[in-house]
């Protein structure tokens, strides 16, 4: 059977964007009125452009701009008669989806007997005109916290079930504006039923919908001319160029909630007057309280929702206080929820851009400041490949200086190495290889200029040949391997170190870092234990370039002699009675295992949490690169993903026997 | 005097001491609503409204107004005594009034100055809140009170749960009744940050800024205010002081902030001229 190639479907219409003079609005909202909606759109009162019941177009604000700044919102005069030359102003479509205040139940209550009936909204069919990009993708947002899950907010729901949206593509914008960087706008994309652009030659409107067509329709305007249709495309484009792109949003979620101690949170909190304007304007923000009117029986009740902010004093309040009375602790939830948490919970930040959390802040704070100062944006770390990166490869090192630290521990100096190793950062190790004994992972207690030092105890055959070499010996070496200690975010902070016998090894780079640079950290506190006095390694260090430095030294010993007047027991007990404030305090922890989970405990009883605690862990290892599978914990391979972890990244893992 | 009606109604009394009535106003303006209240509530002392007194004891008593002399404080301790519930109602009473701000002047002077006799006068050098003498289990604030409120804390009353009284700025109130920014959109010196709601925004709402008569709420940020006004803004840090200077200035955070910027009332500390009465007579003193 011979098939005959079907006839050609005949292309559509070319619908396109149609032409309005700025006139032509007032038809459209006689259409949008006669399909029996209240009209709500932009017009001048109290010195601002809001949201408001539009009935005519002379309510439109033409000829109106403004002048926005962080804290500062002045109406201007514009040099044209445009009908949407302005940017947003206070209110957003939420004060009619979402209310200030709705009722949501009646109940009484009379000789034990209770009623609730719920109050069901018999809202008005709106047509909201002039909303942006950022404030669709808000009433998006909404849609998917309001009735995007398994439980449905009914009033808004019904308030929103038949909503008519005429929208305007940005061709102003504010310098509060950030909706390029949210993804918002400026252009319009979906959401609306009809999309105007508004240029030097009058309107341009094109539908999105069916709904938008009808509209279009009974309109009767021309189609647009490629020259009008170009000017609109261009000043969308000349609107986002201008915004650019204030907010970095790829990774801020990972980064703001990487900072839950910035001493940012605190200073902002001496500006932020917890007045909850932010969270009222904010045409995402939803929280809200139910509050109960009764009469004087207390038999007739009425339930409202409305509006509350987490600024307030009563948000977080339980019997017995407030889970954040400071302020610090609110305007980081707020931050926090509208640009990282949000996602988690709904799956896009709960942040548009729209810039009013900016413009009305009575303080004039910059969420996009505080973002930035807070989660700022890291040239992302160099990635320094290590030397030799295959099992069997290995770099020569020569023995530079032997130094016996105790009975059984030396420190080997190995110099003319590959200036890869001298990259390396505090915490990261070396396997290191004499030909006829097993690869060891070492940890690297110092970089030099062209070397390293590796701090030994010799606890089996290769550790102790290690140990007996000489200068002049080679050696080979793999890496720098493995994670590090976390510097930057201790930086500015209090630290505290804590750490048994060879478990200083690893410490000593961390303690090099703090002499060179130490203002870079707040109070450094050392806590110390060996099994006895003649255990302790870096003595010259402990008794005296540490503390000169200012670093505050705590040692103690298991068994002391007739030589050591100090303190005596678990290293735990050096910090028992200390006076300092954990709240903010970072900690580093390395020893056995059993003493890093006593410690553990014992910091977070001073207030000290599992991200602000890390930990460096030891396990068989035999290629330290993640392919021999010898050192895997879980889901994590030490040599590769750690060998330091912060205890909130081990979870329960850490300290269960038997992994 | 026996009521007629169930003898479980709450007896209360409205008595006041250094005040203008305001508050006392706000309660008979309850109008058809006070009829609910009688019914539910037996009033037995208010001297406002009615000759017929009572010295209790009461379940609530009302207080308006300041302590600002001796014969006020030795009474507040009585009726304490006499009282279950003691509210405390208005700006007077809860912050010391708009008459605290001569608790930043030379009260002998003050005194000496406008009355004729000044040794028939009797006051204390300061206008004090009423906790500052005695504990008091609510407060409503506000010059005058808000009637919502009042009512809302009569039912709390009547039905034995806690009152929901607002702790929020008057920004919220602000927000959610969709009214502009007075400080941002026209650059009004506003205290509605700081400032307790509950009255429902009506100064800002009328185009003018909060003058912080419900007093500072909850941890309100006075210094962040201040700073803004003067650091941002560029005004005269006594001059935004001064805007603290008002019918809750001796509530705190608001006094220590007036105190640091010298925001304190102008001519507090001016000596002041005596009044006719009083210096005919001292005259006539020096020449005997």
């Amino acid at each position: 059977m011979v098939m005959t190639p079907p006839p050609p479907a005949p292309l559509p219409a070319l619908a396109g964007p149609r032409f309005l003079s700025r006139d032509g609005i007032q038809p459209l909202l006689d259409l949008l009125r006669a399909d029996g909606r209240r009209v709500i759109g932009p017009t001048v009162a109290d010195g601002a452009i809001v949201m408001d019941e539009i009935v005519s177009a002379d309510q439109l604000p033409r000829g109106w701009g403004d002048d926005q700044a962080p804290g500062r919102y002045r109406l201007v005069r514009r040099e044209d008669d445009r009908l949407f030359g302005y940017n947003l102003g206070p209110s957003s479509p939420k004060a009619w989806t979402f209310p200030s205040l709705v009722p949501i139940s009646r109940a009484t209550r009379s000789e034990g007997k209770v009623t609730f009936d719920p109050v069901l909204p018999e809202p008005p069919k709106i047509a909201f005109l002039g909303i942006r990009a950022c404030e669709i993708a808000a009433l998006r947002i909404h849609d998917r916290v309001l009735q995007g899950g398994p439980f449905v907010d009914t009033d808004y729901a019904a308030r929103r079930a038949d909503t008519l949206i005429v929208a305007v593509g940005c061709t102003v914008s504010a310098p509060t504006c950030f909706c390029t960087s949210m993804g918002s706008g400026p252009e319009l994309t979906a959401g609306h039923d009809l999309a105007i652009v508004e240029t030097e030659d009058g309107l341009l409107v094109e539908a999105a919908t069916p709904a938008g067509e009808t509209l279009l329709a009974a309109l009767a305007a021309r189609v647009a001319t490629p020259e009008e249709r170009a000017r609109a495309t261009h000043e969308v484009a000349a609107t986002r160029a201008r915004i650019g792109d204030p907010v970095a949003l790829p990774g801020l979620k990972e980064r703001l909630l990487a900072q839950p101690d910035h001493p940012r949170w605190a200073e902002v909190a001496e500006r932020c007057i917890t007045c909850g304007s932010c969270t009222s304007v904010c045409p995402t923000c939803f929280c809200t309280s139910v509050t109960q009117t009764t009469d004087l029986a207390g038999a007739d009740v009425v339930m409202n929702r409305t509006w509350d902010s987490c600024f307030s004093p009563s948000f977080a309040k339980v019997a017995g206080g407030s889970f954040r009375s400071r302020p610090r602790d609110r305007y980081r939830q707020w931050l926090t929820h509208k640009l990282a948490t949000w996602e988690d919970q709904f799956g896009t930040p709960g942040c548009v851009g729209c810039g009013r959390c900016v413009t009305w802040c009575p303080v004039g704070i910059d969420l996009r400041e505080e973002a930035a100062a807070i989660a700022p944006v890291r040239p992302p770390e160099p990635v320094i490949a290590p030397v030799a990166a295959t099992p069997g490869a290995f770099a020569v090192g020569r023995v530079s200086a032997v130094r016996s630290e105790t009975a059984d521990t030396t420190t080997l100096a190995i110099d003319r190495l590959d200036p890869a190793f001298a990259a390396g950062r505090p915490g990261q190790f070396a396997m290191v290889d004499l030909p006829g004994f097993p690869p060891l992972p070492i940890s690297i207690s110092r970089f030099t200029a062209d070397g390293l030092v590796l701090t030994i105890r010799g606890a089996g055959p290769a550790t102790r040949v290690l140990c007996g070499l000489q200068p002049g010996d080679e050696v080979g070496l793999r890496g720098p391997l493995g994670t590090a200690w976390p510097l930057d975010r201790v930086a500015g902070r209090d630290l505290v170190i804590v750490t048994g016998g060879i478990g200083l090894a690893p410490l000593r780079p961390v303690l090099d870092a703090v002499v060179a640079d130490r203002e870079r950290f707040g109070s450094v506190r050392l806590y110390y234990g060996a099994r006895t006095p003649a255990d302790l390694l870096f003595r010259d260090e402990l008794e005296g370039i540490w503390p000169h430095a200012g670093i505050e030294v705590a040692l103690t010993v298991d068994r002391a002699g007739s030589d050591w007047s100090g303190p005596v027991g678990v290293v735990t007990h050096l910090f028992d009675r200390a006076t300092w404030d954990g709240s903010a305090t970072h900690a580093f922890v390395c020893g056995p295992e059993r003493m890093m989970q006593a410690t553990v405990a014992a910091l977070a009883a001073r207030g000290i949490g599992a991200a602000r605690t890390w930990v460096t862990l030891e396990r068989h290892m035999e290629c330290g690169i993640g392919l021999c599978g010898h050192c895997q914990m879980g889901s994590l391979f030490i040599c590769k993903d750690g060998p330091v972890f912060s205890i909130a990244q081990l979870g329960d893992t850490f300290g269960r026997e038997g992994i | 005097m026996a009521s007629s009606a169930a003898p479980a109604r709450p007896r209360v009394g409205v008595v006041k001491m250094a005040s203008c009535d305001g508050c006392q106003l706000t309660i008979l303006d309850l109008e058809e609503r006070l009829l609910d209240v009688t019914e539910r509530f037996e009033i037995l002392d208010f001297p406002e409204a009615s000759s017929a007194r009572s010295a209790g004891p009461f379940d609530v008593l009302f207080i308006e107004g300041s302590i600002s002399d001796p014969h006020q404080a030795e009474r507040i301790v009585e009726l304490r005594a006499r009282t279950r519930y003691l509210v405390t109602i208005g700006a007077c009473a809860t912050a010391g009034g708009i008459q605290a701000l001569r608790n930043w002047g030379d009260h002998a002077a003050f005194r000496d100055a406008v009355y004729a006799r000044p040794e028939w006068v009797a006051s204390l050098d300061r206008s004090l809140p009423v906790a500052d003498l005695v504990p008091v289990d609510a407060e409503l604030r506000g010059c005058p009170i808000d009637p919502d409120q009042l009512l809302e804390l009569l039912a709390a009353l009547a039905t034995g749960r806690r009152p929901q009284l607002c702790d929020e700025s008057v920004c919220q109130e602000c927000k959610r009744r969709g009214a502009v920014c007075v400080a941002v959109a026209k650059g009004v010196p506003c205290l509605g940050q700081v400032t307790q709601g509950g009255c429902g925004a009506i100064c800002p709402r009328y185009g003018r800024g909060c003058y912080g008569c419900f007093g500072p709420r909850e941890g309100a940020n006075v210094d962040g205010l201040l700073r803004h006004l003067t650091a941002d803004l560029g005004h005269d840090p006594a001059e935004a002081g001064r805007l603290l200077a008002g019918f809750t200035a001796w509530a705190q955070p608001f006094r220590s902030a007036i105190d640091a910027t010298g925001g304190a009332p102008e001519g507090s500390r001016r000596s002041l001229p005596m009044a006719p009465e009083a210096a005919r007579r001292a005259a006539q003193e020096g020449a005997r």
